[in-house]
């Protein structure tokens, strides 16, 4: 049963979230996705299959319901629970390599990472302008590789070292296949039922709704395999079919809207980057930092949305502290 | 886009008959409808009639739907049948729950009581929960904050496949709980596992008499249906060993320590053959085959079962060449046809075997028999499957359990039978290990070069040959 069953966010935890954070919702929500994009784009250049580095997505949204988003770099954060997840799985990567592709990811122009798939190609690179140095010096390296180590202690600890992670993506073949929706436009390419619902499934890992963490992995299937039997105008049995895999209609309602609304959700993040002036590869504590400044000279008269500058002073010092601790 | 994908539940022409054949019944009915409505508008008032027809355009036929949701035509037809059982109406919906995440707790939500013993991999303590009173045994994992690797992975995997199982002879981790200092990397890590009383290895090592012939079956059956439920999990043990068996004073066997553990697939990945302490290694993770299966554990489990009617360790090789030699001395040389293909092995190309007749006798067929001879026939037939040297001759957990051996007389003990020993690990006293430990992560794997194995049958004419019987056996 294990491999059915996921551990859940407790309501608790996506309200104390929500509702006292210590950043607006709208930052973390931006956080949130420009993060598991970077987690995804990590997997791909350290060829890690997507099992690994989806599940690298699950743990990360769920360490972010235990701790809070700003106490670690975000970069950091994505490749010490990267790193923990290849570590777990039959696929180990060095933290030498974790570190090499995540100075490059975080050194690329950003539009590389976040481009919308209607953009045109990020241009190629000017030979003739000088090219960001995307590698670290020896000492640079060290401080990484003890701040990924620190970091990963400090993710299990939150976790209370459970990693398990059920993903639905093989359950929804296996939904297709009870559907007879498989084998019969036998070439489908990429726009075949199969294929989009994985893809619908791959792209609910980038939800700041943290659909993996509300939902089980039978009911993401579901929601999954409907989403892209309508798209390609597939006909669907006429009784309630979602009831023999265990999924109430509600439920079902729910993730098609929200699997279907991650697209738009996709752009308005791109905008909301491109707005607090990021420029090169991820946002960074300091853009949030000086993104909650900005806001705060706006709402600063009512102080309702401020943050009280006497604790972000003591907050910052004690990371200041940390940090050096961690270096020594 | 429809006509390309076709599916399942499109239209057809079959199906097309069909709705053409339910338009016209319902067309029907209709008019027979309208004409009914017609004679009674022509029976009585107007007012009635136009009651009449407010009455046909509630049946729908033509107007817009009033709801969009449908139902199942076999929820229709269960509510026709039984109009009165309202249960039917929800249908019984499957709940998963995989429970919710949270921070460890701390080690101070524990008092710690003794030291129970002290291994390769960590220490184990005797324990008491402070909220609720109960005894547990803290097991803490060695780290090494040198190690630039992290966390070891032994430990996180140990972790990651005790919170997967769920059986009743595999030992229930119940947390895992971190030492105060939370703000730096971890130095302490604790895994609460539910305590059991006894180690199999004390216990043999204790005990004045061998077990009942009966014992030794509840013993294994309960060893061979933990060791199937890790095998269906794709879980491999591989340092099964009787120091890492415990036993409750209710005659449970549980199967512990999986620091040795790991998940694996099929086909096969490749494994490091360092694994499973010597005594209990099976002769292809000597030979060095890096593809190998449950097998492995199945070899353990049969060298488990001689240790339990001896209550000596079976096979005690001093090292790795020896322990060979010690198999192949039970167990019989290996040709290619009781092991097809064993030459290409790493370790087995160099290997110089005694002929298969040596001193007359031949040196191919198993001892089994004659070390055990109070043993009944369905036990030699038993033991010799677990120790047969081919991996794939050996009989899985479950093809163990249906042996005929558990099911011959004497039965197995029932649990509640079972007879209780004095704790070892309840007192202050320390379990002290004299079987060595398992291999360590990285060790360099023994290469036996060229080995003369043609000697080890010479004093083979001394032994004591078969027969015998026993009058306590049950």
């Amino acid at each position: 049963m294990a491999h059915m069953a996921n551990p859940l966010a407790t309501p608790d935890q996506l309200f104390q979230r929500r509702s006292y954070g210590s950043l607006p919702i709208e930052l973390q929500d931006t956080i949130f996705f420009a993060t598991q994009c970077l987690t995804q784009a990590a997997g791909l250049l350290l060829q890690l299959p997507q099992s690994v580095t989806a599940q690298a997505n699950v743990l990360l949204a769920r360490y972010w319901l235990v701790e809070s988003m700003m106490s670690h770099e975000f970069s950091d954060t994505s490749a010490a629970i990267l790193y923990l997840t290849a570590k777990l799985s039959p696929h180990p990567r060095s933290p030498r390599d974790i570190c090499n592709v995540y100075s490059y990811l975080v050194t690329r122009p950003t539009t590389a990472l976040f481009h919308s798939p209607t953009a045109p190609p990020p241009p190629p690179h000017d030979p003739a302008s000088p090219s960001p140095p995307y590698y670290r010096s020896e000492s640079a390296y060290q401080a990484f590789h003890t701040r990924l180590l620190t970091l990963e202690a400090r993710a299990l600890h939150a976790l209370a070292f459970d990693t398990h992670v059920a993903l639905p993506h093989a359950l929804a073949v296996t939904y297709l296949q009870a559907l007879d929706f498989l084998g019969r436009g036998a070439k489908d390419g990429p726009n075949g039922l199969g294929a989009r619902a994985v893809a619908y499934l791959n792209t609910a890992l980038l939800s700041p709704q943290m659909l993996y963490l509300t939902s089980q992995p039978n009911a993401l299937a579901v929601a999954a395999v409907y989403n892209a039997a309508r798209d390609v105008g597939a006909k669907m049995p006429e009784c309630e079919w979602w009831e023999v895999f265990d999924v109430e209609r509600e439920e079902l309602g729910f993730l098609v809207v929200g699997m279907r609304s991650v697209e738009g959700w996709g752009a308005v993040m791109r905008e909301d980057l491109r707005g607090m002036g990021v420029e090169r590869g991820m946002v960074t504590r300091g853009d949030v930092e000086a993104e909650l400044g900005r806001r705060g000279l706006v709402v600063g008269g009512n102080g309702s949305n401020g943050v009280d500058p006497e604790e972000e002073m003591a907050r910052r010092m004690d990371e200041k502290m940390a940090e050096m601790e961690a270096d020594v | 886009m429809s006509s390309k994908t076709k599916s399942r539940w499109a239209d057809d022409e079959a199906d097309a008959a069909l709705e053409a054949q339910l338009k016209k019944e319902k067309e029907e009915k209709r008019r027979l409808k309208v004409a009914k409505a017609r004679k009674l508008e022509a029976a009585k008032q107007a007012r009635e009639a136009s009651a009449a027809a407010a009455q046909q355009e509630g049946d729908g036929t033509n107007g817009p739907p009033a709801k969009r949701r449908r139902i199942s035509p076999a929820r229709e037809a269960a509510q026709a049948t039984a109009p009165s059982n309202e249960s039917n109406d929800a249908p019984k919906l499957w709940r998963f729950y995989g429970g919710a995440f949270a921070k460890s707790r701390s080690v101070e939500n524990y008092d710690k009581l003794n030291d129970i013993e002290e291994g390769a991999y960590g220490w184990v303590s005797r324990a008491k929960e402070v909220a609720t009173g109960k005894v547990v045994a803290l097991k803490k994992l060695k780290i090494d904050p040198r190690d630039r690797g992290g966390l070891p992975i032994t430990g996180l995997r140990e972790i990651q496949i005790l919170k997967d199982c769920d059986h009743r002879n595999v030992v229930q981790l119940r947390e895992v709980v971190v030492g105060d200092d939370t703000s730096k990397s971890f130095s302490n890590i604790f895994l609460v596992l539910e305590f059991l009383e006894h180690d199999l290895k004390s216990i043999l090592e204790d005990m004045p008499e061998p077990f009942l012939a009966s014992e030794v079956k509840t013993l294994l059956k309960q060893l061979a249906s933990g060791v199937a439920y890790l095998h269906d999990n794709w879980i491999l043990h591989r340092d099964l060993k009787t120091s890492n068996l415990l036993l409750n004073n209710r005659g449970q066997l549980k199967i512990a320590d999986f620091g040795m553990a790991r998940y694996v697939g099929d086909p096969a990945p490749k494994l490091t053959q360092l694994v499973v302490t010597l005594w209990y290694r099976a002769p292809e993770l000597l030979l060095g085959a890096v593809r190998y299966g449950g097998a492995v554990d199945m070899w353990s489990v049969g060298c488990i079962f001689g240790e339990l009617l001896t209550r000596e360790p079976l096979l005690q090789g001093r090292n790795e060449v020896d322990e060979l030699a010690k198999i192949f001395e039970l167990c019989g040389t290996p040709t290619d046809d009781t092991w097809p293909g064993f030459r290409r092995l790493p370790n087995a190309r160099a290997l110089r075997l005694p002929s298969t007749m040596a001193n007359g006798r031949a040196t191919t067929g198993s001892g089994v028999r004659a070390k055990f001879p109070l043993l009944t026939a369905a036990g030699v037939g038993l033991l010799n499957g677990l120790l047969t040297l081919d991996p794939k001759k050996r009989p899985t957990a479950k093809e163990m359990l249906a042996h005929e051996y558990f099911a011959q007389d004497p039965k197995p003990k029932q649990e509640a039978m079972f007879p209780t020993f004095p704790s070892k690990a309840g007192q202050e006293r320390r379990r002290r290990r004299e079987t060595p430990n398992a291999p360590v992560r990285g060790q360099q794997a023994a290469d036996f070069g060229a080995v003369d194995f043609s000697g080890i049958f010479s004093g083979r004419e001394r032994e004591e040959r078969g027969g015998g019987f026993s009058l306590r056996m049950v």
